[in-house]
């Protein structure tokens, strides 16, 4: 049985709304972005994510009057039956008073037609932002969650040309996925079965984080001190590597290094996963890694379609 | 590869006791020479070249690869009378010019260097980087090199100059177009590449790859490649990889783990390598058995050079459905160098042993030669 679940993709014109969802969608460059026309009215797509769960995403063209049409005739249709509604503020607009005023407008249509939404904001291109990013993303963040009022948000600094992208789309996929938990237990106990520091998994084509073995023991502080944005900096360097290799006409199947500092296996886990596992005792070998995926997989098969989408 | 540590041009007093290949690169303002010497050598992001401050005096860039070299990057407004070294001093010369700037005046700067640089030394390597290539639209591109190519030649012939050898081509840092066109200014330097390129060819023939580079693992400009022709898109994949494998190496580096005296009890003292033997991958990288190259190394090896580490960190890619199924691998050979390979991935997954002996003696012949480089260039 699928799950479908809406998605809505809105702010003003220019954002960065297609560019965004043809970075994380479909496996484009940053660079290809700049030669997208604007949406007209709404573009639908169906993505399949997990197998079960489908995500229904409107990107919805942020010109004025796609928007005054949104927020009239068109307003039941545009916000009902939504799961996620995703808004996003070109941090260098200079038409910020409008693009809060709209904002408004869509809030109070969601409140009205789904009430249950979850609510994410994208501060957007912080590249452009070259002084004091930290201060720039704070000062949006206020202001946005004092536009929300009681409206509960969650607000992200994101640019494509970076990973923080990535981070902000794992965390809304995250949030429509019911039980993530089960998820990181089984890969906290991949982990301990490999002796490994941690185990990711993947979405096959986004390449967004679902869940990892470190979510199943949340405050425990890691010993090992790793990089903060590490999930996000691998979604998008696999991301661009898959790239590569279609430019040169392969495609992309798994990866294995052995480094002085650790060792690491990213491997097909399921039909639409990867799973990426990070060793930091020296004494385990790539191939054991590889055998233990390959006795997970036919529990994750079952663990993907049984207890993930029924609650 | 995790080289970054070692590889840096920092260590100031190397600079100070090797004999380094000079290499000059000059042109006119705002044509491009720090965006190219920062993102080649010094791991800029190429989104990043935007925001570089004009060049006021000559800065020297240390850079240690196969042989060691040195960058000379030049402010825009400095000519030949006021470089503050003789000419003779370069074995290569790089003139940059921007592809929409085809007026005179970099020309005739242009002709003037070819020609005092050539009286000076007539075994000077002249190249020209027709630089922002993508900036303009294909067919406009070649056009506009055409052209630029043509007018240099003929003044030269104006002077009765046209017999010295100028070799052009078209860059960009936003693609591997300057990756390319640098490693073969790279490669004329290298009086020992056909040693390396015989041991390319003997790892392809013995491995079954279908092609080899020898990557310099932070610039990725390759040193050397075997005598199959390069194709543009496996060069640009091998380049890829290792630049992702750069990038992910220090994701997941852990403070805890990387702590030599910790590993040091996990292992017979006799497979612990001195940490003071510095011109090894990093600090932190040896202390750790010898995974797939076990046993394979001669204990001859071992024994008689202790700085030979006994763990090289490597990696390894699959990628299907292709025509055949490939693997690409990668190894690193010295602290700078790395090997990377196409090889199908059923010669690699049934005879991965044997590759990696190939390595070993890959490995072998290369550490031969660098160091031979090395001791005919530290004075004293
Ligand atoms: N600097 C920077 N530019 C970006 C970023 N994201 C998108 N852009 C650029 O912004 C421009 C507009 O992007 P689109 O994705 O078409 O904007 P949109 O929100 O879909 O616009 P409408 O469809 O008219 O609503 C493009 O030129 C992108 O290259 C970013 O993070 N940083
Ligand atoms: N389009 C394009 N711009 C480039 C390229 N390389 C450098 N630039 C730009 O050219 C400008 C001048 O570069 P800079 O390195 O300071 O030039 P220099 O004065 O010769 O050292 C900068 O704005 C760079 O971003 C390139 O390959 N393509
Ligand atoms: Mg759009």
């Amino acid at each position: 049985m699928a799950m479908r679940k809406k998605v809505l993709l809105m702010g003003a014109s220019g954002s960065g709304k297609t560019s965004m969802r043809s970075l994380i969608f479909s496996n484009n460059p940053a660079s290809l972005t700049t030669r997208f026309g604007a949406t007209i009215d709404v573009e639908q797509n169906h993505v399949r994510f997990l197998g079960d769960l489908v995500l229904n995403l409107w990107d919805c063209g942020g010109q004025d009057s796609f928007m005054d049409s949104y927020l009239s005739t068109q307003r039941s249709t545009i916000f009902q039956h939504v799961a996620v509604m995703i808004y996003v503020f070109d941090i260098e607009t200079r038409e910020a008073i409008k693009d809060l005023g709209y904002y408004r407008d869509c809030a109070d249509g969601l409140k009205k037609y789904s009430p249950e939404a979850k609510v994410f904001l994208l501060v957007h291109k912080m590249d452009l932002v070259r002084e004091n990013v930290e201060g720039v993303l704070a000062k949006k963040r206020a202001q946005l969650e004092q536009e929300s009022g009681d409206l509960a948000v969650t607000v992200f600094g994101t640019s494509i040309y970076n990973e923080s992208l990535y981070r902000a789309w794992s965390r809304i996929v995250h949030s429509l996925i019911p039980n993530a938990n089960i998820l990181s237990k089984h890969l906290s106990t991949l982990a301990q079965a490999c002796s490994a520091t941690e185990v990711v998994l993947f979405e096959r084509t986004t390449f967004l984080v679902i869940a990892t073995s470190s979510d199943a023991e949340q405050d425990v502080e890691d010993p090992h001190k790793l990089d903060g944005i590490r999930y996000e900096r691998t979604s998008e360097l696999i991301k661009a590597f898959k790239y590569s290799c279609v430019r040169a006409r392969e495609e992309f199947h798994s990866l294995e290094i052995e480094l002085s500092e650790f060792t690491a296996v990213l491997d097909e886990l399921t039909r639409n996963t990867y799973v990426l596992i990070i060793v930091h005792n020296p004494t385990i070998e790539t191939a054991a890694l590889k055998m233990n995926i390959c006795l997970a997989r036919n529990k994750f098969e079952e663990l993907q379609t049984d207890s993930l989408f029924s609650s | 590869m995790d080289t970054a540590a070692s590889t840096n041009i920092s260590s100031t007093a190397s600079v100070a006791e090797v004999i380094r290949t000079k290499i000059l690169l000059t042109g006119l303002r705002k044509c491009g020479k720090t965006s190219i010497q920062e993102v080649l050598f010094k791991g800029l992001p190429t989104k990043d070249a935007f925001f570089i401050e004009p060049t006021t005096k000559v800065v020297k860039t240390a850079y240690d690869t196969v042989i060691p070299l040195e960058l000379w990057d030049c402010p825009g407004s400095l000519t030949i009378q006021t470089l503050p070294t003789p000419l003779s001093q370069f074995p290569t010369i790089v003139f940059i010019i921007d592809i929409q700037d085809h007026h005179q005046q970099p020309i005739t700067r242009l002709v003037e260097l070819v020609i005092t640089a050539y009286q000076e030394n007539q075994n000077v390597n002249l190249e020209v980087f027709v630089h922002k290539a993508e900036a303009l639209s294909e067919e406009y591109k070649i056009e506009n090199f055409k052209h630029i190519q043509q007018r240099v030649l003929e003044e030269l012939d104006d002077y009765d100059f046209g017999h010295i050898p100028v070799n052009f081509y078209l860059t960009s840092i936003y693609d591997h177009s300057l990756q390319d066109a640098f490693s073969k200014v790279v490669q004329k330097l290298i009086d020992s590449l056909p040693y390396i390129e015989d041991l390319l060819n003997v790892f392809c023939g013995n491995s079954q790859a279908t092609k080899a580079f020898l990557f310099d693992a932070k610039s990725r400009l390759y040193i050397a490649t075997d005598a199959s022709p390069v194709d543009s898109a496996t060069h640009s994949l091998c380049s890829d990889f290792l630049l992702t494998l750069n990038s992910f190496s220090p994701l997941y580096k852990s403070v805890q783990a990387s702590t030599f005296e910790e590993r040091r009890e996990l292992f017979p003292s006799q497979l612990v390598q001195s940490p003071s033997a510095s011109i090894q991958p990093s600090p932190s990288a040896s202390p750790r058995p010898p995974s797939s190259d076990k046993g394979k190394l001669p204990d001859s090896a071992r024994a008689s050079d202790p700085s030979k580490a006994l763990f090289y960190p490597s990696a390894s890619t699959s990628l299907s459905p292709g025509s055949t199924e490939t693997t690409v691998t990668c190894h690193l050979i010295t602290p700078q160098l790395a090997l990377l390979a196409l090889i199908p991935t059923q010669t690699f997954e049934g005879r991965r042993g044997l590759v990696e002996y190939n390595v070993v003696y890959f490995r072998e012949g290369v550490q031969e030669i660098w160091q031979v480089e090395r001791e005919a260039r530290t004075r004293g």
